[in-house]
């Protein structure tokens, strides 16, 4: 007999091991499809390793799942963290150059409807480019965008750890606070003239999130409110989204100004001043919630204040040192 | 027209000394020459005066200097010689309201903006008189009233100002330079876009003025046979120049007026000493 | 004959004063926070008599440091622009002049919105920009506009018109380099807006206010004979012993003043300036010895009324005064049109 048996097996095996192998192969190279938060279906390479933010909260995002490396541009106000600053700038969030993203070669460009325009997205779908629109309406919302970003970046085990750790604080900032009483704040987008937010805003939910209710009841979205309103619902809490001058400046100045200082809330020292990224739907909201709640709750968080009060003695050496 | 309206009123005319009016000697004038060259004189030296209770005729044909000559008398521009007084003061130094209660200038009326009562208009003739911010007295109102009278304007007081017809019109505007009270009057063209119905009339008119309310009126005009026959004196003017000054008898000389005039041009003496001005014989050749 | 009295002008605008104290009246009742009438004069009349103590500190806020600023200064602001736009419409005899079409709210605009970019949180740096703006442009303006060192209409008008052009385009050019944020502050101002928070103690700032007005009203209401005769032609009052020349001067800097003002404290509310003296003349003829009081006094009771509309018609939220003037004014300006061709 010849050796025609073996010839006839090794061919199997050799076909048996292709097979094995080439879905591998395959799946790296294969485009993935999504539909985007506006309906937009997009294609995206199967590994998608150059993106350009057209957002500060986007460029937040894409760094908080540990994928800055991939950003290859973002925009001027891309301020979050330190590093997107030195990213080459395609421009102002309402108006970047349509060349220097397309000059970049993104495999993925990622907007959002809060700031982004419309025609942004279309022009550079025109020319070929992957845009994937985040439209976040809630904090909630704002997590499960996160995880979709993510998935498109192909990091989708990433993605579901940080919306994971972020639903565990706001659950459990949610258990510590859930048997007080919710904290009547006016949210104050500008003061001359007074404007506020609407219930149905981005911030409002934040808001919530942090146990606070803003005093205004109108459905508008931004809202420009009579002084008389705020002093007809007396808000236990005013809150301000500056953080260029602290707390401290923004209290002295409503306390200097005539019916400003003679509301409740002024009166006590009730001013808060939080960080401009309570706006803003990306990972670090999470801390500005936080941070606001120990704001409007102090007595919530009293023994941990007095845990990080008691630190703080110890450093500066005015009180033993305990444990 | 009685005479009782016009001199009823011992307010109408005022106690001014009876005796020359206007008194103009070696005017001229001359506009700022472009090319730094000698001046071009609108008006060379001229002198004539004027009296109580007469009517002059500033006679010539167009670009003569009337204008000027005009302008002068009113006060709006300077001599650059000689000099004009009227009530023994040089008009130049007078101030503005001063000026205006001394001499009322007759015009062709500019678009009125908004809507005026015929009244309202001749009580602005009112204004010289007074306070800056004034409201108009008992005797402002008898003085308007008398100025519309005396212009056969009674029966137009309450009329709006723009449904006037134009001889309506032009009479009131007299009425409103009367209303100034002044001693001299002043007018420049008056008659024309009047027909000669209204010419003769308007012209009566201001010889009635003259003679029963003792105005001294100057009448610029190029209407020769007008001038000749209601003027007291004539102030003939070619080309800047001041050419002859005296009564129509004296200054109607055939060939000067075919000189100035430019037109083949006879002159008739009727009776009364006025002469009258017809084309000539060689017209239409 | 019926010549204008001293006593008919008092007579109308008393007429049109007690018009003006009713709307103040109501105005002071209108507000987010109710107040019943009888509280409201009980307020009044213990901040009359200095006894604080015996109101509830909240009732004393809203009436004497929200409502009545709010109502004086619409009351100042609506007779600033009125006076103003009856100034206007005489120097450039034309019925539809407005305060503004020669550029001093462009200037002030341009004022403010340097001071939102430059320093945002100073007390009173918008409104003080926006006055030295308002004239900055005033003088320049003045001086493109003359003619043989006169004032002159038409070359006036045409400066106005260059101003206006040049200032929106910087003013365009600064709003696209601000942030959304401090865009809102502006959106406001360029409105018309009576709710800019005055300062500490308003009550300075409203005697300057008041003062001005009287200084600049005054001096435009004296020169009302001669506006009256200059209407009838320019030529024809000179002869009459008017001094043009020195009545438009004086016209054109007390207007532009008084406009200056009322922008810089309250932005560019429209249509006063060029509806109420349209319908004062319509009411009560174009003698401006009359027009100019009546319409100062119609400015501000106009000024007023749009604003408690501005206040209440969609309470909590305020609109800008500036919107209600022009949504009110437009439909009323085409009936007195009308009315009148007919």
């Amino acid at each position: 007999m010849k050796r025609t048996v073996p010839t006839r097996s090794c061919a199997a095996i050799a076909a048996a091991l292709l097979a094995c192998v080439a879905p591998a192969f395959g799946a790296q190279s294969v485009p993935r499809n999504f539909t985007d938060e506006v309906g937009r279906a997009i294609t995206v390479p199967a590994k998608v390793n150059r993106i350009v933010s057209l957002a500060p909260n986007l460029t937040e995002t894409v760094y908080a799942l540990g994928l800055g490396d991939r950003v290859v541009g973002d925009t001027n106000w891309c301020d979050t963290p330190e590093a997107a600053k030195s990213k080459p700038h395609v421009g102002d969030p309402q108006n970047p150059s349509i060349e220097a993203i397309v000059a970049l070669h993104p495999d993925l460009v990622l907007a959002t409807t809060s700031i982004n325009a419309v025609d942004t997205a279309d022009s550079l779908q025109r020319l070929g480019i992957a845009v994937y629109t985040s439209d976040p309406h809630t904090v909630r919302g704002m997590l499960e965008s996160t995880g979709h970003i993510a998935d498109v970046i192909g990091v989708p085990q990433q993605g579901a750890d940080l919306v994971g750790k972020l639903q565990q604080r706001l659950d459990a900032l949610h258990a510590r606070l859930s048997d007080r009483p919710m904290a009547h704040v006016l949210f104050v987008v500008w003061l001359d003239p007074l404007q506020s937010i609407g219930p149905s805003t981005f911030i409002a939910d934040a808001l919530r999130w942090a146990s606070a209710e803003s005093v205004v009841t109108t459905s508008q979205p931004w809202p420009r409110l009579s002084i008389e309103e705020v002093v007809r619902v007396q808000p236990d809490y005013i809150v301000f989204a500056d953080d260029h001058e602290g707390q401290a400046t923004k209290l002295a100045d409503l306390r200097a100004r005539a019916v400003w200082r003679d509301l409740d809330a002024v009166v006590r020292g009730h001013v808060v001043d939080v960080s401009q990224e309570i706006i803003r739907p990306s990972p670090g909201l999470i801390d500005v919630i936080e941070q606001l709640a120990r704001d409007v709750h102090p007595e919530a968080f009293a023994s941990a204040r007095e845990n990080s009060a008691a630190q703080a003695n110890c450093a500066e050496g005015t009180a033993p040192c305990v444990r | 027209m009685s005479s009782a309206a016009g001199s009823a009123s011992p307010m109408v005319t005022s106690e001014r000394t009876p005796g020359v009016r206007l008194k103009v000697e070696q005017a001229s004038y001359a506009y700022a020459a472009t090319d730094r060259s000698a001046p071009k004189f609108a008006l060379g030296p001229t002198s004539f005066e004027a009296q109580q209770k007469e009517l002059v005729a500033i006679l010539g044909p167009n670009a003569s200097g009337k204008s000027t000559l005009l302008k002068l008398l009113a006060g709006i521009e300077r001599p650059l010689s000689g000099r004009i007084e009227v009530d023994n003061t040089e008009v130049s130094s007078l101030d503005l309201r001063t000026r205006a209660q001394r001499i009322a200038l007759v015009q062709q009326e500019s678009e009125l903006l908004f809507p005026l009562r015929v009244w309202e208009y001749v009580l602005q003739g009112r204004y010289p008189y007074g306070k800056r911010l004034r409201f108009e007295s008992e005797e402002d109102c008898l003085l308007a009233a008398n100025a519309l009278a005396q212009v056969g304007a009674d029966a137009l007081r309450d009329r709006w100002m723009d449904q006037l017809s134009g001889g309506e019109k032009q009479r009131v505007i007299l009425a409103r330079a009367l209303a100034q009270q002044p001693s001299l009057l002043l007018l420049d063209e008056p008659t024309q876009h009047l027909d000669i119905g209204g010419k003769v009339e308007l012209l009566r008119r201001l010889r009635r003025l003259a003679d029963e309310s003792r105005y001294t009126v100057l009448v610029v005009t190029h209407e020769l046979n007008l001038a000749a026959e209601f003027s007291d004196r004539i102030v003939l003017l070619h080309k800047g120049k001041c050419l002859r000054v005296g009564t129509p008898a004296e200054v109607y000389d055939r060939a000067l007026l075919e000189e100035v005039f430019e037109a083949p041009l006879d002159v008739e003496m009727r009776a009364g000493g006025r002469p009258r001005v017809i084309l000539g014989a060689n017209f239409g050749t | 004959m019926r010549p204008l009295t001293p006593k008919r002008v008092a007579l109308i605008c008393a007429g049109l004063g007690a018009l003006l104290f009713v709307a103040a009246v109501v105005s002071l009742r209108i507000g987010a926070y109710p107040i019943s009438v009888v509280d409201i004069v009980k307020t009044l009349g213990s901040g009359i008599l200095g006894r604080w103590e015996s109101i509830p500190s909240e009732h004393r806020s809203i009436i004497f440091d929200v409502r009545l600023p709010r109502i004086l200064l619409g009351i100042l602001v609506g007779a600033s622009l009125s006076t103003a736009g009856t100034g206007f419409q005489a120097l450039l005899r034309n019925p539809l002049a407005d305060p503004y079409v020669l550029g001093v709210s462009s200037g002030a605009a341009l004022g403010a919105i340097i001071a939102l970019i430059a320093a945002p949180h100073a007390a009173g740096a918008v409104q003080i920009a926006a006055f030295v703006g308002a004239a900055a442009t005033t003088a320049a303006v003045y001086f493109l506009g003359r003619r043989g060192g006169q004032v002159d209409s038409a070359t006036l008008l045409l400066a106005g018109i260059v101003a206006v052009s040049f200032l929106s385009a910087i003013i365009m050019f600064l709003m696209t380099t601000m942030s959304g944020r401090d865009m809102r502050g502006m959106a406001f101002w360029l409105m018309g807006d009576l709710a800019s928070t005055l300062p500490t103690n308003p009550l300075p700032w409203f005697e300057a206010l008041f003062f001005v007005f009287i200084v600049a009203g005054g001096a435009i209401y004296a020169t009302s004979s001669d506006l009256n005769l200059i209407l009838t032609g320019e030529q024809e009052a000179r002869h009459l012993g008017v001094n043009v020349n020195r009545v438009r001067l004086v016209v054109y800097v007390a207007a532009s003043f008084l406009t200056g003002l009322a922008v810089s404290v309250s932005g560019t509310i429209g249509y006063v300036g060029i509806l109420v003296p349209h319908v004062m003349r319509m009411l009560f003829g174009t003698d401006y010895r009359l027009l100019i009081p009546t319409s100062a006094i119609g400015g501000a009771i106009l000024v007023v009324v749009a604003d408690t509309l501005a206040r209440s018609v969609l309470s909590p939220t305020e609109l800008p005064v500036g919107a209600l003037t022009a949504l009110a004014g437009a439909p009323v300006f085409i009936y007195l049109m009308r009315r009148r061709v007919r």
